[in-house]
C-alpha cells in the first residue's frame, strides 16, 4: 500500500510539475551556423504554445517558453528540431525563464 | 551557398566564387535570395525555395565572359538541390550536396540559344572556429563544357552566437577547366553573416573584386 501511495504521489507530483513547467530546453547537435539555424527558431515559433524561442550555439541549447498553461509533446518538439535538419539529444522541462536562460549561458561564455 | 546550379545550365556558375561556401539549401520553407559579383567575369542572381531541409529549388540568371571579354554567355536555369547525408554532431557538422538542373545557354560565340545541364556535388565540414568545403561543378552544353573544382578554408576570429555577428576569413582555390576560363584562381576573402543576411567580399590575388550577398527569410 505504502508502495502504492508512493507511485501515486511521484506521478501527481511530476504532472504538476510538467503542467507549470515554462520553459523547454533542448540540447540540440548540429547547431554551429546561426544563418543555417534560424529554422529552428521559424519553425517553433509557428507553435501556439510558444511564448518566445532562445537558440545557443555556445550550449547548443534550443529553449522554448511556453504561454500560460500551455505545452508542447516532447514528440512534436523533436520532429520540429528534425525536420529542420537538426539532432535532439535531451529534452528537459523547467520552471526557469528564457531570461534566466540566457543568463546562465551569457555568464559561462 | 554555393549555390546553384544546377539545373541549370549553366554552366558556368562555377565560376563563382563566393558562392561555393554556402549551403545550397538554407532551411525547411526558407527561402534563399542570392546576388553575387564576380571578379568582373562574372554575375548571378538565384532564387531557392527549400520544402525541405533536404531539398530546395529554384532557378536563377547567370551571366558570365572571359577574362578579356571576348567570350559572353548568359544562362537561365531551374536546378534542384539535394541534401545527401548530413552528419550533426555536437560541436560540428558535416553535409554532402548534390545537384542537377537545366537551363537554356546564349553566347557570343554560338548561334541561337543552347540547352545547358549541370550536375555537381559539394562536401563540407564546418564548426563554429573552422570551415572546409570541396565542390566540383560540370556544366555542359552542345557548345561548351565546364568543370570547376573549389576548395574552401575558413578560419574564424572568435565563435559566434546566434545572435551576434559572424565573421569568417577563407582561402579559396579553384580550379576551371572549359574554354572560358583555364587555370587555378586563390581568393581571399572576409565573409559576415548574421540574422538572415550574409555578405562576403574579397578578392583574388591578381586584384580582382569579388562580392555577394545573400538573404533568407
Amino acid at each position: 500500500m505504502r508502495f502504492l501511495k508512493t507511485i501515486f504521489f511521484s506521478l501527481l507530483f511530476g504532472a504538476s510539475s510538467l503542467a507549470s513547467a515554462k520553459t523547454i530546453e533542448m540540447d540540440v547537435n548540429g547547431l554551429v551556423c546561426a544563418f543555417c539555424a534560424q529554422g529552428i527558431e521559424k519553425t517553433l515559433k509557428t507553435f501556439p504554445a510558444t511564448q518566445a524561442v532562445f537558440v545557443s550555439l555556445e550550449d547548443r541549447v534550443v529553449a522554448v517558453q511556453l504561454k500560460e498553461g500551455a505545452d508542447i509533446d516532447d514528440a512534436t518538439l523533436r520532429k520540429a528540431i528534425t525536420d529542420a535538419g537538426y539532432t535532439v539529444v535531451a529534452i528537459r522541462r523547467t520552471d526557469a525563464s528564457l531570461d534566466e536562460i540566457r543568463k546562465r549561458v551569457s555568464d559561462h561564455d | 551557398m554555393n549555390p546553384y546550379k544546377c539545373w541549370a545550365a549553366l554552366g558556368l556558375l562555377g565560376l563563382l566564387p563566393l558562392v561555393v561556401s554556402a549551403k545550397p539549401i538554407a532551411f525547411a520553407k526558407g527561402k534563399t535570395v542570392m546576388f553575387e559579383y564576380g571578379a568582373g567575369t562574372m554575375n548571378e542572381v538565384q532564387v531557392f525555395y527549400a520544402p525541405r531541409y533536404w531539398y530546395s529549388i529554384g532557378g536563377g540568371w547567370l551571366q558570365l565572359q572571359s577574362e578579356d571579354g571576348a567570350k559572353q554567355r548568359h544562362i537561365t536555369y531551374l536546378r534542384g538541390n539535394l541534401l545527401a547525408k548530413r552528419w550533426n554532431l555536437p560541436a560540428a557538422q558535416a553535409n554532402v550536396f548534390v545537384w542537377g538542373g537545366l537551363g537554356t545557354a546564349t553566347g557570343n560565340d554560338f548561334a541561337g540559344s543552347t540547352l545547358a545541364r549541370n550536375i555537381g556535388f559539394q562536401a563540407d565540414y564546418e564548426t563554429r572556429r573552422v570551415y572546409s568545403s570541396f565542390r566540383s561543378d560540370l556544366q555542359e552544353s552542345d557548345h561548351f563544357s565546364h568543370r570547376i573544382d573549389t576548395l574552401q578554408l575558413g578560419w574564424a576570429p572568435y565563435k559566434h552566437d546566434y545572435n551576434t555577428l559572424a565573421t569568417w576569413f577563407v582561402v579559396q582555390g579553384r580550379r576551371y577547366t572549359g574554354d572560358l576560363f583555364e587555370g587555378t584562381e586563390t581568393a581571399l576573402l572576409v565573409r559576415f553573416f548574421k540574422g538572415n543576411t550574409w555578405v562576403e567580399v574579397g578578392a583574388t590575388t591578381d586584384g580582382k573584386l569579388q562580392a555577394m550577398a545573400m538573404f533568407n527569410f
